[in-house]
């Protein structure tokens, strides 16, 4: 750690005195906090009606968690003594405690995984790295001003969706007034621990592997997450629920995770005691989060000391020497699928690809997704034996539907919706060109539902095997998901297009700005409402024909209720985004 | 007060930088000269620190860019042909900000920032974001961060990108008139009429190495017949290219 580096930390916000040598670590986090401030105001600039969707769908999305994790948590806590009479254990006793370990060490291992990317971008990609590096700044000091911000982006997310239910939980337990700061506190070590782990893999990564041809690259990274799968899912294999479900079998698995080792277990054994008024525990479990989360950050900055500025300069390195084979490897092959296409739509989707993979941060994630994808395929094996019972097959076909509508919205979010802005840059070449903006912004469109289809179709016949579905629910699955990839794809290129951010040309983050949110919540409303008019027609029964009349009639609309809200979907924001292009001024 | 020995840069097979000694004193106006692709900008990231030389030293000031970085780093200042702002600070905001990576005093930071932003020109939009800067004004404003910490060395690379006729006349002046304090300037640039006004000493590289050093009228003799240091430049260039073709 650089010296006095840490206590110069706590000048920033008010001015130094006179005479005091200003601090750069103070500096960076200063000016992170005014360009934060300076955003916000900005915010001001955007459209009210967007901005007041915006926070409006957040704080219902918030509010809906936190009410289903309080009716789930309340049912366990009474299910028991219903059943068994007052003073029997209850569900809630059993399975809670393990249930809170399951969900910590869900979230530490997607942080880690998040962080390795994030670190990536963050230390190696951004633009103000140069600018950082010109200074007479030590690499430690460098690493500690980026890494605040790697923690902030890779976890807030995790701390909103996180705090309902821990909330929920605080007020079925009736735990004291302090459990609730205790859970702020117990979150910031408990944030810290994957985001110097992810930032040593990603250092380390780029120290050793800059430069490495990215072929081989790939493999290794698909091969380390299949054994990282087959080792957690030997760990964490469920029993087969349908002949022998105990709540003792579920109650095992969930034991699986609550390795002392863990810093998930600490979490959760923190939270818990604080929940019970065992300050001495909660505080002996927050003080282990704390030093792990100290030597870790420690290790961390060494490492940035020993391998940031090597890394940094072989990945510099690497872009200059690298000779692209005209006509070879899978762009040849590319080329040669894509001369089906007239141009300039063929140049267009070309120059796409090419600057796809060419972006590590971009394949980098789409692995992530590929992994979990791959996860999600492998884990339906578990529930076949579910959906071999009638209206147990009906909840499977809707939820894995479900499942595979949520894998596409988080493709088209976060790989579609970027693409209009990303030619924010490079507009001087295209604006110019004899291509028109209507012929771009459409080739985008068929750019997302050709790419993410191979993906989601593959996704709903491997699923529907999986789960040995019939012939009616596989078709249906099929239609739906062919429906969903061109109105998401519709609704990310289309509000892509409506809110453009030419400034920017870090995917991340254009999509981490308010149009995107816009098309992440739009997006799941899109889910939610075909989920629901499925539902209508899968799990019909007396209740359902008793409001909707007959069956038939009741498939046919909703089947019509698809079709419009899937053509309003992909159409509507497409003509916003496509008029608003045609007047923005570059 | 920047001295390199042998200082080489490859890329795989590719020399981008060969063996280049320079030796160029304090208080010295140096013009890097050379087509595009010769190796001027790998040298200057080289002499930055922001590439590391595949073999040979670059000291700033008597300070090794490698074995003591930050001591050399304190020394210099560079304003890069596009230079990376934070969009979303102020321009004012900006100063403060590198003052604190260059651990400048509250005093220091007081007494410079103003008259910098005033001597380049911005001191009106100070108080704006900059992302509502021209191209022009993000320029000036990274003249005046990078005179904030009061280096002795300075390297511009091809800086008079966006700049106004006004404006490039009032950056030159400031440079040669700071170089008269001792400043040392290593500047390049395609601007060959800006070159030969302002330079003390020229250098011209070509594929990797340092062909010709030397005074402007120095290099101006080389020629086979008298001329601007354009037509100078052009012929030896050339002759260069010739060289290495018959090589």
């Amino acid at each position: 750690m650089p010296d006095g580096e840490l206590v110069a930390v706590a000048a920033v916000g008010g001015r130094p005195a006179p005479g005091r040598r200003l601090s750069p670590l103070a500096a960076m986090l200063w000016a992170k906090g005014r360009v934060a401030r300076h955003s916000l105001a900005l915010v001001r600039r955007e459209s009210r009606l967007k901005v007041a969707f915006v926070s409006v769908s957040a704080l219902l999305l918030w509010i809906g968690i936190f009410v289903f994790a309080l009716l789930g948590l309340r049912l366990f806590e009474t299910f028991g003594a219903e059943v068994l009479g007052e003073g029997a254990l209850t569900v809630s006793d059993l399975v809670v405690a393990r249930m809170l370990s399951v969900f910590a060490l869900a979230l530490f291992v997607m942080l880690v995984f998040s962080n390795v990317l994030v670190a990536f971008a963050t230390l190696y990609r951004s633009r103000e790295v140069p600018f950082l590096v010109l200074a007479p700044v030590t690499r430690s000091s460098f690493f500690l001003g980026r890494f605040y911000e790697c923690v902030a982006f890779s976890s807030w997310a995790s701390a909103f969706l996180g705090s309902p239910i821990l909330l929920a939980y605080g007020l079925t337990t009736q735990a004291p007034l302090l459990f609730y700061p205790m859970l702020a506190a117990f979150y910031v070590p408990f944030v810290v621990i994957p985001a110097a782990i992810g930032a040593v893999v990603a250092m380390a990564l780029v120290r050793y592997l800059a430069g490495a041809r990215r072929g081989p690259l790939v493999g290794f990274g698909l091969l380390a997450l299949a054994l990282l799968f087959s080792y957690f899912r030997g760990k964490l294999r469920s029993p087969d629920l349908a002949d022998t479900a105990t709540i003792q079998a579920i109650v095992d698995v969930m034991g699986r995770t609550q390795s002392p080792y863990l810093p998930s277990h600490w979490l959760a054994r923190g939270v818990l005691s604080a929940a019970t008024g065992e300050a001495g525990d909660a505080l002996f479990y927050f003080l282990l989060l704390a030093a792990n989360a100290l030597l870790l950050l420690w290790l961390a900055a060494q490492a940035a000391e020993a391998w940031f500025f090597t890394g940094w300069s072989a990945l510099a390195d690497g872009g200059e020497t690298r000779r692209r084979g005209r006509g070879r490897g899978p762009f040849g092959a590319l080329d040669v699928v894509l001369r089906v296409l007239p141009q300039p739509t063929r140049a267009l989707m070309a120059k796409d690809f090419r600057l796809f993979w060419r972006d590590p941060a971009q394949w980098a994630q789409f692995v992530l997704f590929f992994g979990i994808m791959a996860l999600y395929v492998a884990n339906l094996g578990e529930a076949r034996s579910f959906a071999r019972h009638g209206t147990w097959g009906a909840w499977a076909t809707l939820l894995n539907l479900a499942a595979c509508m949520l894998i596409l919205a988080s493709l088209t979010s976060r790989f579609v919706y970027p693409l209009v802005s990303l030619e924010g840059p490079r507009i001087w070449m295209l604006g110019l060109a004899p291509v028109g903006m209507r012929r771009i912004v459409w080739q985008k469109l068929w750019l997302s539902v050709g790419s993410t289809s191979v993906f989601t179709v593959s996704l709903a016949v491997l699923s529907a095997l999986r789960l040995d579905l019939d012939g009616t629910s596989f078709g249906i699955s099929l239609v739906a998901i062919v429906g969903a990839t061109v109105a998401l794809s519709g609704l990310a290129v289309g509000l892509g297009s409506l809110y453009p951010n030419f400034r920017e040309d870090n995917p991340s983050r254009i999509v981490s700005g308010m149009g995107g949110t816009l098309n992440f919540i739009l997006s799941m409303v899109y889910i939610v409402l075909v989920t629901l008019a499925l539902a209508a027609v899968l799990l019909w029964n007396d209740g359902l024909a008793r409001v909707l009349g007959d069956r038939g009639q009741a498939m046919a609309a909703a089947a019509a209720f698809i079709v419009v809200l899937t053509a309003l979907a992909c159409w509507l924001p497409m003509r916003l985004g496509l008029r608003n292009l045609e007047r923005v001024e570059f | 007060m920047i001295t390199t020995r042998r200082l080489t840069k490859r890329y795989g097979a590719k020399a981008a930088v060969r063996e280049l000694d320079l030796e160029i004193p304090r208080g010295q106006f140096f013009c890097f000269l050379g087509p595009n692709g010769a190796g001027k900008t790998t040298t200057i990231k080289m002499l930055t620190g922001l590439a590391r030389p595949t073999s040979g030293t670059v000291a700033i000031g008597g300070h090794d860019m490698a074995g003591e970085p930050l001591a050399a780093k304190r020394l210099l200042g560079f304003v890069p042909d596009h230079p990376f702002l934070y969009d979303r600070l102020t321009g004012r905001e900006l100063m403060r900000f590198v003052a604190g990576i260059y651990r400048m005093t509250e005093d220091d930071l007081a007494a410079r920032c103003e008259p910098l932003l005033a001597a380049f020109d911005v001191l009106h939009a100070a108080d704006q974001l900059i992302q509502d800067y021209s191209h022009g004004m993000r320029q000036k404003l990274s003249f005046a961060s990078c005179f904030l910490h009061d280096p002795q060395v300075v390297v511009v690379d091809e800086p008079w990108v966006g700049l106004d006729p006004k404006s490039i006349h009032k950056v030159k002046t400031y440079l040669k008139e700071r170089t008269r304090e001792g400043l040392t300037v290593f500047m390049s640039t395609h601007s060959l009429a800006i070159a030969e006004e302002t330079a003390d000493r020229v250098g011209i590289i070509h594929e990797g190495r340092l062909r010709h050093l030397g005074t402007v009228a120095e290099i101006k003799a080389l020629a086979r017949r008298p001329g601007s240091l354009e037509e100078v430049f052009l012929e030896l260039t050339r002759e260069a290219e010739e060289a290495l073709v018959d090589a």
